[in-house]
């Protein structure tokens, strides 16, 4: 009885030690061979007791265009495939999504959240963007006391310069690799205001 | 086997050559008492040694979670990989030399916390090594699975408290982000299973009282949370069942024990408590019933057959519970089955005409009533304060709150505060008396 536990216990710590084994693999194979894609981000910071500190990345671009007569057969949170493109200005947009893995493209997996309107100030009226999407790369964890110096620094940029995302979009996974703001790593540029 | 502590062994020891000198037991007696305690009793654990070693590893784990979680951004993506492994290799060599060694309770839920901490901290820190997006219910999901085989093989207690907080943690994040999560049910099973194979070897053990509580807590905060609600009230009627099942099985299994050694009994009667109190307003009878399914995009429409599959299920489980527990000569028996029915019978009530929410509200005042009432007559029978005061406190909730009724004039309001205030004290006071003439009579 004794060795069977001490079997059983061999097997779950063997599983245990597999879960991270493979959560990092997956992640590395994304960061090694995924595609490079920019996307514009606003940055704002709060704290996960678990895993400390993080900036959480707003998107102004977390939709795909549709017109506003248009309504998407899909249930809140339902799994889609959204479509993306490089824009002329170098940065990520979606174009299309589809129910099915996309045979060709890049594609990102992600949740429908409903239908996207922005207000506009000057008419007073809202403007239909199209549906709105889960964008699955919302933290990038940062040194405790860097988090909030960086934050500030990112909104302060985001007023005159862009603040953006690099991530590596691979099989429709994405893994953030750095945030830039001011045309340089939010790490660098909060380690520089020490 | 009893459980005796060393130190009164030690006493035991000392005082069988005194008696034994004195004359007052023979020598065949005191060899005959010594031998009874060495053969028929086992030395109980200091129950101080337990308590450290389970703060201690909670402690150390939590705070390796939060040295972890102040991002050491110096270490280069590597040395993160490696460093998560460490806290989950140093829990697992725990945990097998607790079992290597037949460890004492101690070592056992030492590694058990420990362990299952670190299985938390090595997600985490990949989680943040990657920046993972914000899924809490995969990573609270995640971790209870991975935790859930040491509560079996490590019968460790601590561990089993940090699963159930784990799938409670699940269930709220997974109703909040996928709308559903019907799949509490099916993580419960194991820990329920856990807890019947406690309960049949030994179901007043310290730690399968605790684990009971454990379930209960876990079993009453989930339920709420995993209900669809598209059929408004129904959680009344699973609710009832569910504390009144509870507390059934507790006379069932603890017979008159209450308090901590009758852990559903008193789960069952605090949260009945509670819910006669809610159910006593009559707004909480407006709009309930089949005749107003929620059905907005945000509920399923499957939503009312799981909920229903659950209700019956919980009222399947109180009535075997009745079944083996209801005597007709107690009370409390009589209380805890008829909850449910009042439950049942005002969601009914509801449902089928309308204007009922004042006499449904009523018919709960009634109950809180007579459960008020009985728990003093019987506090006062069997000289038990905890019920008598537990009574007292359920009118005065009933009563205070009535009070506060703007049909009442300040003046009886004042009245009543302060006879009920004096009827309290008085009737603390006699029963301490009692109880300490029993006391120096006995």
């Amino acid at each position: 009885m004794k060795n069977l536990s001490i079997a059983l216990l061999g097997i779950l710590i063997a599983v245990q030690l597999a879960v991270p084994v493979t959560m990092i693999q997956g992640k590395e194979k994304i960061l090694q061979e995924g595609t490079l894609y920019k996307l514009l981000t606003r940055p704002i910071d709060p704290a996960d007791p678990f895993q400390g500190r993080y900036v959480r990345l707003g998107y102004r671009n977390d939709y795909i265009p549709c017109p506003a007569d248009h309504k998407p057969d899909l249930r809140y949170n339902e799994p889609i495939y959204a479509l993306i493109v490089t824009d002329d200005t170098g940065f990520l947009r979606f174009i299309d999504w589809s129910h099915e893995k996309p045979a060709t493209g890049n594609y990102l997996k992600t949740r429908y959240k409903g239908i996207r309107k922005d207000w506009q100030q000057n008419s007073k009226t809202r403007i239909h963007k199209g549906i709105r999407i889960d964008i699955p790369f919302d933290r990038y964890y940062m040194d405790e006391a860097k988090a909030p110096r960086a934050e500030v620094l990112a909104r302060k940029a985001t007023r005159s310069t862009n603040c953006w995302v690099n991530v590596r979009i691979l099989n429709g996974k994405a893994v953030i690799e750095d945030v830039f703001a001011e045309g340089q790593s939010l790490r660098d540029l909060a380690a520089k205001k020490d | 086997m009893r459980k005796v502590s060393a130190k009164n062994i030690q006493w035991l020891n000392k005082e069988l050559p005194i008696l034994e000198s004195e004359g007052v037991v023979s020598p065949e007696t005191a060899d005959g008492i010594k031998s009874y305690y060495s053969a028929n009793t086992a030395s109980g654990m200091h129950w101080a040694v337990i308590a450290f070693a389970i703060l201690g590893s909670l402690l150390i784990g939590s705070g390796i979670i939060l040295l972890f979680a102040h991002n050491w951004e110096e270490l280069t993506r590597p040395t993160r990989a490696i460093l998560s492994f460490c806290p989950l290799i140093i829990g697992g060599l725990l945990s097998a030399a607790a079992l290597m060694k037949n460890g004492g309770p101690a070592l056992r839920e030492s590694a058990g916390i420990f362990h299952a901490l670190a299985v938390g901290a090595s997600i985490a820190l990949i989680g943040q090594t990657y920046h993972l997006p914000s899924n809490v219910p995969g990573f609270l999901l995640t971790w209870s699975l991975l935790v859930l085989p040491l509560t079996f093989l490590l019968r460790s207690t601590g561990a089993l408290l940090i699963y159930l907080g784990l799938i409670c943690g699940w269930s709220g994040n997974a109703q909040e982000t996928y709308g559903q999560a019907a799949g509490f049910w099916l993580l419960i099973i194991p820990s329920v299973a856990r807890l019947a194979c406690m309960i049949r070897s030994d179901r007043h053990a310290p730690d399968t009282l605790i684990s009971f509580f454990g379930i209960l807590i876990a079993l009453c905060i989930s339920t709420g949370i995993v209900f669809e609600r598209t059929v408004p009230g129904l959680w009344i009627v699973a609710y009832s069942a569910l504390l009144s099942g509870a507390g059934l099985l507790g006379m069932y299994l603890y017979k008159d024990r209450d308090g901590w050694t009758n852990p559903p009994k008193t789960v069952a009667l605090i949260g009945m408590a509670l819910l006669a109190y809610l159910f006593t307003w009559a707004y909480f009878w407006d709009d309930i019933g089949w005749n107003h399914i929620r059905n907005s995009w945000y509920y399923r429409p499957w939503g009312c057959w799981i909920d229903g599959a659950v209700t019956f299920a919980l009222i399947t489980a109180w009535a075997s519970a009745a079944v083996k527990a209801f005597r007709r000569d107690s009370i409390e028996t009589i209380l805890l089955a008829v909850f449910p029915i009042l439950g049942l019978t005002c969601f009914l009530l509801s449902s089928t005409v309308s204007g009922t929410a004042v006499l449904n509200a009523l018919i709960f005042n009634g109950f809180m009533l007579l459960f008020g009432i009985t728990y003093i007559v019987l506090g006062c029978r069997h000289t038990k304060l905890r019920q008598l005061n537990g009574g007292m406190a359920i009118l005065s909730l009933l009563l205070v709150t009535r009070f506060f009724d703007e049909e009442f004039g300040f003046m009886a309001r004042g009245i009543v505060f302060i006879i009920l205030g004096g009827c309290f004290l008085t009737v603390n006071l006699v029963m301490a008396r009692r109880k300490k003439q029993i006391e120096v009579s006995s």
